[in-house]
Protein backbone atom coordinates (compact mmCIF):
# COMPACT_ATOMS: atom_id res chain seq x y z
CA UNK A 1 0.00 0.00 0.00
CA UNK A 2 0.95 3.72 -0.58
CA UNK A 3 0.55 6.38 2.08
CA UNK A 4 -0.85 10.17 0.25
CA UNK A 5 -3.59 12.28 0.75
CA UNK A 6 -7.31 12.65 -0.57
CA UNK A 7 -7.18 15.98 -2.41
CA UNK A 8 -10.37 15.95 -4.49
CA UNK A 9 -13.24 14.15 -6.70
CA UNK A 10 -13.74 12.49 -9.97
CA UNK A 11 -17.28 12.45 -11.30
CA UNK A 12 -17.83 10.16 -13.71
CA UNK A 13 -20.97 8.72 -15.18
CA UNK A 14 -20.75 6.69 -18.19
CA UNK A 15 -17.86 3.63 -16.93
CA UNK A 16 -17.44 0.45 -16.70
CA UNK A 17 -20.47 -1.87 -15.68
CA UNK A 18 -20.01 -3.18 -12.45
CA UNK A 19 -18.58 -0.23 -10.71
CA UNK A 20 -21.54 2.16 -10.50
CA UNK A 21 -22.34 4.35 -7.49
CA UNK A 22 -18.71 3.97 -6.38
CA UNK A 23 -17.04 7.24 -5.53
CA UNK A 24 -13.69 8.63 -7.33
CA UNK A 25 -11.25 9.98 -5.47
CA UNK A 26 -7.67 12.17 -6.38
CA UNK A 27 -5.03 10.86 -4.12
CA UNK A 28 -1.40 12.72 -3.78
CA UNK A 29 0.97 10.34 -3.11
CA UNK A 30 3.29 11.36 -0.65
CA UNK A 31 6.78 12.11 -1.21
CA UNK A 32 6.12 11.90 -5.15
CA UNK A 33 4.89 14.59 -7.10
CA UNK A 34 2.07 11.62 -8.41
CA UNK A 35 -1.89 11.40 -8.02
CA UNK A 36 -3.67 8.61 -8.33
CA UNK A 37 -7.24 8.30 -8.63
CA UNK A 38 -8.70 5.60 -6.40
CA UNK A 39 -12.16 4.33 -5.32
CA UNK A 40 -13.26 5.29 -1.84
CA UNK A 41 -15.63 3.15 -0.05
CA UNK A 42 -14.45 4.57 3.23
CA UNK A 43 -15.86 7.97 3.06
CA UNK A 44 -12.65 9.68 3.27
CA UNK A 45 -13.08 13.03 3.66
CA UNK A 46 -10.56 15.32 1.54
CA UNK A 47 -7.26 16.20 3.25
CA UNK A 48 -7.14 12.94 4.98
CA UNK A 49 -4.51 11.26 5.07
CA UNK A 50 -4.88 7.40 4.16
CA UNK A 51 -3.40 4.36 3.23
CA UNK A 52 -4.51 3.28 -0.72
CA UNK A 53 -4.22 -0.49 -1.88
CA UNK A 54 -2.87 -0.47 -5.16
CA UNK A 55 -2.55 -3.08 -7.72
CA UNK A 56 -4.13 -6.52 -8.03
CA UNK A 57 -4.81 -6.75 -4.81
CA UNK A 58 -7.28 -3.44 -4.73
CA UNK A 59 -10.25 -4.75 -6.07
CA UNK A 60 -10.39 -6.70 -2.48
CA UNK A 61 -11.15 -3.49 -1.00
CA UNK A 62 -14.24 -3.29 -3.51
CA UNK A 63 -15.86 -7.18 -3.18
CA UNK A 64 -13.78 -9.55 -1.16
CA UNK A 65 -13.63 -13.14 -2.28
CA UNK A 66 -12.20 -14.78 -5.24
CA UNK A 67 -14.80 -14.07 -7.85
CA UNK A 68 -13.97 -10.67 -8.18
CA UNK A 69 -11.70 -10.33 -10.60
CA UNK A 70 -13.73 -8.64 -13.60
CA UNK A 71 -13.48 -5.57 -11.87
CA UNK A 72 -11.47 -3.01 -13.15
CA UNK A 73 -10.15 -1.29 -10.04
CA UNK A 74 -6.02 -0.86 -9.43
CA UNK A 75 -6.41 1.66 -6.60
CA UNK A 76 -8.51 1.92 -3.45
CA UNK A 77 -8.57 3.41 -0.10
CA UNK A 78 -7.90 0.36 2.30
CA UNK A 79 -6.84 2.38 5.58
CA UNK A 80 -7.81 6.02 7.33
CA UNK A 81 -4.85 7.26 9.11
CA UNK A 82 -5.68 8.58 12.05
CA UNK A 83 -1.86 9.13 13.25
CA UNK A 84 1.33 7.34 13.44
CA UNK A 85 4.76 7.72 15.05
CA UNK A 86 8.30 8.37 12.91
CA UNK B 1 -5.96 4.32 -11.82
CA UNK B 2 -4.24 7.43 -13.90
CA UNK B 3 -6.46 10.39 -15.46
CA UNK B 4 -5.50 10.99 -19.40
CA UNK B 5 -7.29 12.49 -22.39
CA UNK B 6 -7.77 10.64 -25.48
CA UNK B 7 -5.41 12.09 -28.20
CA UNK B 8 -6.06 9.87 -30.96
CA UNK B 9 -7.27 5.96 -32.23
CA UNK B 10 -5.09 2.89 -33.51
CA UNK B 11 -6.04 0.89 -36.40
CA UNK B 12 -4.23 -2.39 -36.95
CA UNK B 13 -5.76 -5.18 -38.76
CA UNK B 14 -3.14 -7.42 -37.99
CA UNK B 15 -3.02 -8.16 -34.25
CA UNK B 16 -2.64 -10.83 -31.40
CA UNK B 17 -6.06 -12.79 -31.54
CA UNK B 18 -6.75 -11.91 -28.06
CA UNK B 19 -7.12 -7.65 -29.51
CA UNK B 20 -9.33 -9.10 -32.34
CA UNK B 21 -12.71 -6.84 -31.90
CA UNK B 22 -10.83 -4.33 -29.56
CA UNK B 23 -10.51 -0.55 -29.92
CA UNK B 24 -7.32 0.94 -29.25
CA UNK B 25 -6.57 4.63 -28.06
CA UNK B 26 -4.03 6.15 -27.29
CA UNK B 27 -4.71 8.19 -24.23
CA UNK B 28 -2.01 10.99 -23.23
CA UNK B 29 -1.79 10.94 -19.26
CA UNK B 30 -1.81 13.76 -16.95
CA UNK B 31 -0.93 12.54 -13.71
CA UNK B 32 0.97 9.95 -13.56
CA UNK B 33 1.60 7.54 -10.54
CA UNK B 34 4.86 5.31 -10.37
CA UNK B 35 4.60 4.82 -14.34
CA UNK B 36 6.64 1.63 -15.93
CA UNK B 37 7.99 3.27 -18.62
CA UNK B 38 7.29 7.13 -18.41
CA UNK B 39 6.49 8.70 -21.70
CA UNK B 40 3.84 10.91 -22.71
CA UNK B 41 1.47 8.38 -24.20
CA UNK B 42 0.04 5.00 -23.54
CA UNK B 43 -2.10 2.59 -25.87
CA UNK B 44 -5.15 1.61 -24.23
CA UNK B 45 -8.25 -0.38 -24.92
CA UNK B 46 -11.56 1.07 -24.94
CA UNK B 47 -14.46 -1.09 -24.08
CA UNK B 48 -17.10 2.24 -23.04
CA UNK B 49 -16.71 4.11 -26.41
CA UNK B 50 -14.45 6.94 -25.85
CA UNK B 51 -14.27 9.83 -28.72
CA UNK B 52 -11.03 12.10 -29.26
CA UNK B 53 -10.36 15.22 -26.39
CA UNK B 54 -12.50 13.33 -23.78
CA UNK B 55 -10.72 13.02 -20.19
CA UNK B 56 -10.89 9.45 -19.23
CA UNK B 57 -10.02 7.36 -16.21
CA UNK B 58 -7.08 4.53 -16.82
CA UNK B 59 -6.91 1.33 -15.29
CA UNK B 60 -3.70 -0.37 -15.60
CA UNK B 61 -2.02 -3.44 -14.76
CA UNK B 62 -3.79 -6.88 -14.18
CA UNK B 63 -6.99 -5.89 -12.97
CA UNK B 64 -7.42 -4.02 -16.70
CA UNK B 65 -6.82 -6.78 -18.26
CA UNK B 66 -9.51 -9.59 -16.25
CA UNK B 67 -11.63 -6.90 -16.45
CA UNK B 68 -12.17 -6.89 -20.00
CA UNK B 69 -12.59 -10.69 -20.64
CA UNK B 70 -12.63 -13.94 -19.12
CA UNK B 71 -9.44 -15.32 -20.07
CA UNK B 72 -6.13 -13.80 -18.19
CA UNK B 73 -3.96 -14.44 -20.96
CA UNK B 74 -4.26 -11.34 -23.48
CA UNK B 75 -1.69 -8.91 -23.98
CA UNK B 76 -3.71 -6.16 -22.22
CA UNK B 77 -2.24 -4.14 -19.69
CA UNK B 78 -4.32 -0.63 -19.89
CA UNK B 79 -8.10 -0.06 -20.55
CA UNK B 80 -10.21 2.36 -20.29
CA UNK B 81 -12.19 2.74 -16.69
CA UNK B 82 -14.52 5.57 -17.21
CA UNK B 83 -15.24 9.13 -18.69
CA UNK B 84 -14.62 12.32 -16.50
CA UNK B 85 -17.16 14.21 -16.27
CA UNK B 86 -15.96 16.82 -13.83
CA UNK B 87 -12.60 16.85 -11.50
CA UNK B 88 -12.99 19.22 -7.76
CA UNK B 89 -10.00 19.62 -6.27
CA UNK B 90 -9.96 20.80 -2.63
CA UNK B 91 -8.83 24.28 -1.73
CA UNK B 92 -6.04 22.57 1.16
CA UNK B 93 -4.73 19.94 -1.40
CA UNK B 94 -1.24 22.08 -0.07
CA UNK B 95 1.65 23.85 -2.08
CA UNK B 96 2.34 21.26 -4.36
CA UNK B 97 1.55 21.83 -7.72
CA UNK B 98 -0.26 19.45 -10.39
CA UNK B 99 2.07 17.69 -12.45
CA UNK B 100 1.13 17.12 -16.66
CA UNK B 101 2.73 15.01 -18.80
CA UNK B 102 5.19 17.28 -21.01
CA UNK B 103 3.29 20.66 -19.39
CA UNK B 104 -0.74 19.03 -20.87
CA UNK B 105 -2.92 20.38 -18.85
CA UNK B 106 -6.47 18.82 -19.19
CA UNK B 107 -9.31 21.03 -20.27
CA UNK B 108 -10.89 20.37 -15.84
CA UNK B 109 -7.74 21.68 -14.72
CA UNK B 110 -8.33 25.79 -15.32
CA UNK B 111 -11.98 25.39 -13.50
CA UNK B 112 -10.92 22.82 -11.09
CA UNK B 113 -7.41 25.26 -10.12
CA UNK B 114 -9.83 27.99 -10.00
CA UNK B 115 -12.87 26.67 -7.32
CA UNK B 116 -10.07 25.06 -4.87
CA UNK B 117 -8.26 28.88 -4.90
CA UNK B 118 -11.34 30.93 -5.14
CA UNK B 119 -9.82 33.89 -3.02
CA UNK B 120 -6.87 34.17 -5.18
CA UNK B 121 -7.84 33.53 -8.50
CA UNK B 122 -11.50 34.05 -8.98
CA UNK B 123 -11.51 37.98 -8.72
CA UNK B 124 -9.41 38.24 -11.51
CA UNK B 125 -10.80 40.44 -14.36
CA UNK B 126 -9.23 38.76 -16.90
CA UNK B 127 -11.13 36.46 -19.45
CA UNK B 128 -9.83 32.51 -20.05
CA UNK B 129 -7.86 32.59 -23.01
CA UNK B 130 -7.92 29.09 -23.48
CA UNK B 131 -11.44 28.43 -23.91
CA UNK B 132 -11.21 28.41 -27.51
CA UNK B 133 -8.86 24.96 -27.48
CA UNK B 134 -10.40 21.67 -26.75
Amino acid sequence: MIRGRVIGSVWATRKVAKLDGQRLVLVAVDRADRVIVAYDTLDAREGQTVLVAVGSGARNVLKAGPDNRELCCDAAIAVLVDGQES
Amino acid sequence: MILGRVIGEVWATRKHAALSGRKLVIVRPTLWYAPAVDCGHLVAVDSIGVDVGQEVVVCLGAPARRSLGEGVNQPIEAAVMAIVDRVELSADRGQRPLTFVDGHAPNWAENAEREAVPNSVAGGPEPSQGSGQQ
